[in-house]
């Protein structure tokens, strides 16, 4: 009887959509070859799954997704779904669909993590604009072998050892302690360790003005700077990227590496699984530690022509068992509860992860994405201050009232929208 | 006379729509306020832009920059792009085979080859630091990209390898209009090469230098992939030249009317530039 319902359901399908077939657009930006291929797969299963229903994926490298996504939405050429960072969601918020209704609807939608839910609907605190597909959180990767030579007993656990140690290997010929990253996406490791040393993580006080030039978040902002100038990081870290540092860190010239899940890809291909491991960012002087959490998610525009058969593409990318899929060939926490007993994420490499997660000295920072301006805060003015700073033209105190000015006016800004 | 104004009036129209048009509205935003971000808050600003330019600090280190990787690209470009049409315009062993390789930069994409400097100037996997510290131009093997007193070279070095066909290119096809008469009769005049040099083949080519010289400069003060690929005008803005900033006020910030704002500028100091250009060929060539 069953199995006569679904083929009438599906011949009914094939019927309605033969005339014109649906087809979906569905936009990337963080993009590679091989993440194209997973996510080519999860939605050859959404094909097959939907007759008659087509979707086109448009992958924009990273790089310059956001320029060429803004100028594709203001041109009005508009995705139905959309891979959709933190950090933009801020700008298009208005236009995404509110899927709070469909997610209570949904059979996978309890199982998805508190954080997963939090994150999703960090724009205002209560419309979900998307659902996360998982997280990009820091934590630490080491390299055993450089520790050992420089005489440093395990991985660091407190900001002096992680100075000391990064000390340690410094003093090897032509070795450093930290992988710096002072070039593109540099932000977040100044935010960490200005949080760290400040011991506290909210980005503005009740008055609505920033905490990054308080006392404790410029000595995080100086602990970076006196790294690069103690030559603790190398020279040229102050232009380095992501693929530097990584490339740093697997090549062995650099200890220390403070990334996100997605590194352990590049680095396990090239490295010994016994030669490095992961351990939680180390804390500040108050115990705490307050790795950046960061995330993309899929969200779809209100323009959809379907709204529910876009609903229904985001839901299969987001059920367990895909996302699960998603998650260990991308490199992010997965959202789904029960995820971490899969035998993949139990590895030596990946215990840094969840055990940031569970333990409580870590409090996880969530950038404030929200902001209109954040992504030219993080990719200009940080950027090119950051560097002044690390090369010794502005101090850490002139980077941290900059910077303060900035995000204190931003938020004001946001707040009178609210 | 008016008829054949009006056989090329389809093309002076087709010219009109795509260039000019576009060309004005570009312009015309430099006087208004257009940001994305924003978008309620537009409207005519009149010269509002331009006097936020004025004390713009950024404005005044791009315009600096933009001057040194224009003037390096082109030197470097031009001399080495002019031996190497003087040596591909004699019979050498194997020419066919240098030819080839001399236009090779050309055909790659500027991309890919920005990356590939980038990589190269890496002394985790290039080779470029470590050579350069072997020959005791470098202290240590180090990149250049992340120090700011170098990191020009960088984007200037692979335009020069980029570049330097263009000139190649243009000046041998020069090269080989010149009559070869002139030099038989220099010599039988008992010339030196390097008075026919002087004598017969600078002055040929001449007009040839003076348009190709401006038309690169032009090129190469717009021209920012190489410079973003490779360094997105840091560390600490010391290779923002110009165009990278328009680039970045428009796209990143997304504040299109103070971009067209420093566009302007730009396109002010050029059309200067051609002008000046434009005067000293005539007279330099006097035919």
């Amino acid at each position: 009887m069953k199995r006569l319902f679904g083929a009438l359901s599906a011949l009914a399908v094939l019927a309605a959509t033969s005339a014109h077939a649906e087809t979906l657009k569905l936009v990337e930006v963080i993009t590679s070859p091989e993440r194209t291929e997973v996510l080519q797969g999860l939605v050859d299963e959404f094909e097959a799954a939907n007759p008659g229903t087509e979707v086109e994926i448009v992958s924009l490298p990273w790089g310059q997704a956001f320029e060429k996504f803004a100028t594709m939405v203001a041109g009005g050429d508009i995705p139905d779904v959309v891979e959709m960072p933190d950090r933009w969601a801020g700008i298009y918020k208005d236009r995404l669909v509110d899927l709070n209704d469909k997610i209570a609807g949904w059979e996978h939608g309890s199982t998805l993590t508190q954080k997963t839910i939090d994150m999703g609907r960090q724009t205002d605190g209560k419309t979900v604009r998307m659902i996360p597909y998982g997280f990009y959180l820091r934590a630490l990767f080491y390299n055993k072998k450089l520790l050992e030579e420089a005489g440093v007993e395990g991985p660091p656990r407190t900001m002096e050892e992680f100075m000391a140690a990064s000390k340690a290997v410094s003093e090897l010929d032509g070795k450093y302690g930290y992988c710096l990253r002072g070039g593109p996406g540099g932000l977040n490791g100044w935010i960490m360790m200005a949080a760290t040393m400040n011991g506290d993580n909210t980005f503005f006080d009740e008055n609505g003005k920033s905490t990054l030039n308080q006392p404790g978040s410029v000595e995080g902002i100086q602990f970076l700077i006196d790294l690069y100038q103690n030559g603790y990081a190398p020279k040229d870290a102050v232009s380095w990227g992501f693929n530097e540092i990584v490339a740093g860190f697997y090549s062995g010239t650099c200890a220390f590496l403070d990334q996100d899940p997605d590194a352990l890809i590049a680095v396990a291909k090239r490295m010994d699984a016994e030669d490095f491991a992961v351990v939680p960012m180390p804390v500040g002087p108050g115990g705490k530690a307050f790795p950046t959490i960061g995330f993309a998610g899929w969200a779809m525009f209100d323009t959809t022509k379907d709204e529910d058969l876009s609903w229904k593409l985001i839901a299969h990318l987001s059920d367990p068992e895909a996302n699960k899929t998603w998650a260990k060939r991308v490199g992010v926490i997965p959202i789904h509860e029960g995820a971490e007993q899969d035998p993949h994420f139990k590895t030596e490499q990946f215990a840094g992860w969840f055990e940031t997660l569970n333990g409580e000295q870590y409090i996880p920072t969530v950038m404030p994405t929200y902001l209109e301006q954040f992504g030219y805060f993080a990719d200009s003015i940080a950027l090119e201050t950051s560097q002044e700073a690390l090369l010794g033209q502005l101090s850490a105190q002139e980077v941290a009232d900059q910077w303060a000015e900035f995000l204190t006016e931003e938020y004001g800004r946001w707040k009178e929208a609210q | 006379m008016v008829e054949p104004y009006l056989y090329l009036s389809p093309a002076v129209i087709v010219i009109a729509l795509v260039m000019l048009v576009p060309l004005a509205i570009g312009i015309s935003y430099a006087f208004q306020a257009v940001n994305l971000l924003r978008p309620f808050q537009t409207g005519w600003v009149g010269f509002e832009n331009f006097q936020a330019l004025w004390s713009d600090r950024k404005f005044w280190l791009a315009l600096t920059n933009t001057f040194w990787w224009t003037l390096g690209s082109i030197i470097f470009q031009f001399f080495l792009g002019l031996g190497l049409a003087l040596l591909l315009n004699t019979r050498f062993y194997g020419k066919r085979l240098v030819q080839a390789l001399v236009f090779l930069p050309w055909a790659v994409p500027t991309f890919l080859s920005a990356l590939t400097w980038a990589w190269l100037f890496n002394p985790t996997i290039g080779p470029l630091p470590h050579w350069l510290a072997a020959l005791g131009i470098l202290s240590e093997p180090f990149n250049i990209l992340g120090d700011p007193n170098l990191a020009m070279w960088g984007p200037i070095t692979a335009n020069v390898w980029f570049g330097i066909p263009f000139f190649a290119i243009t000046l041998l096809a020069a090269l080989q209009s010149i009559p070869g008469e002139l030099y038989e009769a220099a010599e039988i005049d008992g010339a030196s090469t390097w008075q026919k040099f002087t004598k017969i083949t600078l002055p040929f080519l001449a007009p040839m230098i003076a348009i190709t010289v401006m038309l690169r400069t032009i090129w190469i003060a717009n021209f920012a992939d190489l410079i973003f690929v490779m360094t997105g005008g840091g560390p600490a803005n010391s290779t923002q030249i110009l165009s990278t900033y328009i680039f970045t006020t428009a796209f990143r910030k997304l504040d299109f009317g103070y971009a067209s704002a420093i566009a302007v500028a730009l396109l002010g100091l050029l059309l200067i530039y051609a002008a000046v250009l434009l005067v000293l060929r005539r007279k330099l060539v006097k035919i």
